[in-house]
């Protein structure tokens, strides 16, 4: 795993890497180019539960930064994960329709969702969140989301 | 020459019985020409003899995971000689209520084979002895289907079954092939998977059990069974089935026109059924035909005066339930109702495990039909009874009409959805809506609360999971 920032909110233990930007929502974006990996952050994988299926939009469709670029359906939740960026789905993780179980074990890596084709990533990077600024939202989202345990 | 009847049934499967014993309750004097067994394909190669397969082997498997349950069984394997006591068992005890039935109704069950020799006449061949004829004032043609046998190179080679082959068991065939991803191929390959084979799963369009379920239910049940280790293969036209070894092969092409190799012991051929409509003859009465199916109106009425048809025999939903509502409006009209068959509710019931169940319209059908649809889901991962059951796997999903909430469709997998379609089955034909269902107290803590919980989803309102 790439460098980390990594807290403790009850009993729970959260890591945020620090080799790319994350939306307010907890979806994560590593850019190669303007070939923009995407998944979901350990503390909304963590949030969620255990992963039993990923609707991910298949290879072709256009998205705008926002749109809703994978249904996940855990044990608890249907979740809606918005894109973090504009553009064209050009790769899907195979690994979803047989173990998504990998967005549980491996947040950051193996339970990537989606590759999205961005021609607008250095206008569309502006508004996603530094890794210590995602942290310390984070930090927050968590400390709210223990009061209601 | 036999003396008149009031009513000749021909064929005695789920459509002819059940007319010839309601068209008794209504005084009518009835003979029901049977060439093999009442209960038709159902109860003898059908329904019947699969359900106590899948019971079966459904009870196996749950005695493997006894230990999760709290249960020490040590050894849980199939029987195959008792497994096929138990199959004939179920079949002859079903077979015996209704020849009783038939008997306590004062029908005439007449064994043979029969074929209209004239619109009012029937002749039959009985088993030994020579041929009578039977007159009766009205008939009821009740033929049901065969397996269809689609133009494959290879299907007489040995080892290349049909369904009627496949309920016998004498060994578990290593690797087995299912041509056909539709309702029997696939209740047969969890038959076998259970049972330890190697299946896989060749199915020509590009989803499981094309027609006969919503687009979803049908993507997560091929989810499920590849994650068991199926082979689950969609979009595979099967080019033809030859020797490979001690075993068969299958080739197949997919859309790009690739070629592709499947290597198996058995193969079993499930393309469907056609109707059985040859040698009876139909077109010397003159019998209009639509296709290889009698062509009926809402009536059930054929274009022959006082010849009525039903089931499997007149095309489209080809159901044991279907035929015996069949049954019962041409029977009624033989006896001088008017009533009009309503297909509206026909649920259609998929033994797989999970079980698969759907009644009224999918949701791409409701919006082909220009509905404005709202759909609301619910899984049984979030359902108490199915977590305490061990079966989480599956869901609930309603077709519902924009507004009015009105449900159009109700589309089902998971534990024992087979049963709980029921509901939906009773929505759907009552013009229900999601509220309705949502507002009707469903006990706690039982699998129909998914019903509940997936209607409180048209209002955005489902209490026990969350939307993020």
């Amino acid at each position: 795993m790439p460098d980390y920032l990594e807290t403790t909110v009850d009993k729970f233990i959260f890591k945020v890497v620090t080799d790319r930007l994350y939306s307010p929502e907890g979806v994560w974006a590593l850019a190669d180019g303007d070939r923009i990996r995407v998944g979901m952050t350990d503390f909304l994988q963590q949030l969620n539960g255990d992963v039993a299926f990923a609707e991910v939009k298949p290879a072709g469709t256009t998205v705008a930064a926002g749109d809703e670029v994978a249904t996940i359906e855990t044990i608890k939740a249907n979740v809606e994960v918005p894109s973090p960026v504009g553009g064209t789905v050009v790769e899907v993780n195979p690994a979803m329709e047989l173990s998504p179980e990998a967005i549980n074990q491996d947040p950051y890596g193996e339970g990537w969702l989606v590759v999205i084709d961005a021609p607008d990533w250095p206008k569309d990077r502006e508004a996603l969140l530094d890794p210590q600024a995602y942290f310390e939202l984070m930090k927050g989202q968590a400390e709210d989301e223990a009061k209601k345990l | 020459m036999t003396e008149p009847y009031d009513l000749a049934v021909l064929g005695g499967g789920p459509g002819g019985y059940v007319a010839a014993l309601r068209a008794a309750q209504l005084g009518a004097r009835a003979v029901l020409i049977e060439r093999d067994w009442v209960g038709g394909t159902c109860l003898n190669i059908g329904c019947i003899p699969t359900k106590a397969l899948t019971t079966s082997t459904e009870l196996l498997l749950k005695s493997r995971r006894a230990h999760e349950f709290g249960l020490a069984i040590s050894t849980a394997a199939p029987d195959l000689p008792a497994l096929m006591e138990y199959k004939r068992g179920s079949v002859d005890t079903l077979v015996g209520g209704v020849e009783h039935l038939l008997k306590r109704a004062g029908v005439t069950l007449l064994r043979g084979t029969g074929h209209l020799s004239a619109p009012d006449t029937l002749r039959v061949q009985p088993d030994a002895g020579d041929a009578i004829s039977v007159s009766a004032g009205r008939v009821i043609l009740a033929p049901g289907s065969i397996t269809a046998r689609p133009p494959i190179p290879g299907l007489d080679l040995p080892g290349v079954i049909t369904s009627t082959e496949a309920l016998d068991i004498p060994d578990v065939p290593a690797r087995l092939i299912v041509v056909g991803g539709g309702v029997i191929g696939l209740e047969f390959a969890c038959i076998y998977e259970a049972l330890g084979s190697q299946v896989t799963i060749l199915e020509m369009m590009p989803t499981l059990l094309p027609g006969a379920t919503d687009e979803v239910v049908a993507q997560r049940l091929a989810i499920l069974l590849r994650r068991r280790g199926m082979g689950v293969v969609t979009g595979a036209h099967v080019e033809q089935i030859v020797s490979s070894g001690d075993g068969l092969a299958v080739t197949h092409r997919d859309a790009k026109g690739v070629l592709s190799r499947v290597e198996g012991d058995r193969v079993l051929v499930a393309t469907g059924r056609w109707p059985n409509t040859e040698g009876l003859g139909l077109a010397e009465v003159g019998v209009k035909m639509n296709g290889r199916a009698i062509a009926v109106d809402e009536h059930l009425a054929t274009s022959v005066p006082n010849v009525r048809a039903v089931g499997d025999a007149v095309g489209g939903m080809m159901l044991a339930h279907k035929a015996m509502v069949d049954g019962r409006v041409a029977a009624e009209n033989a006896c001088g109702g008017s009533r009009t068959v309503d297909y509206r509710s026909v649920p259609n019931v998929i033994f797989t495990r999970p079980e698969v169940a759907s009644v009224g319209l999918t949701e791409a059908q409701a919006r082909q039909r220009g509905a404005d649809v709202k759909v609301a889901q619910f899984p049984f991962s979030a359902n108490p009874r199915a977590r305490i059951l061990g079966e989480t796997d599956g869901l609930v999903k309603l077709v519902c009409e924009v507004g009015s909430g009105v449900v159009l469709g109700v589309h089902l997998m998971g534990p024992h959805v087979t049963d709980l379609i029921a509901e939906g089955a009773l929505a759907v034909q009552l013009g229900a809506t999601a509220d309705d269902l949502a507002w009707t107290t469903h006990a706690h803590p039982t699998l129909p609360e998914a019903m509940l919980e997936a209607a409180l989803g048209f209002r955005d309102a489902t209490i026990h999971f969350q939307r993020r």
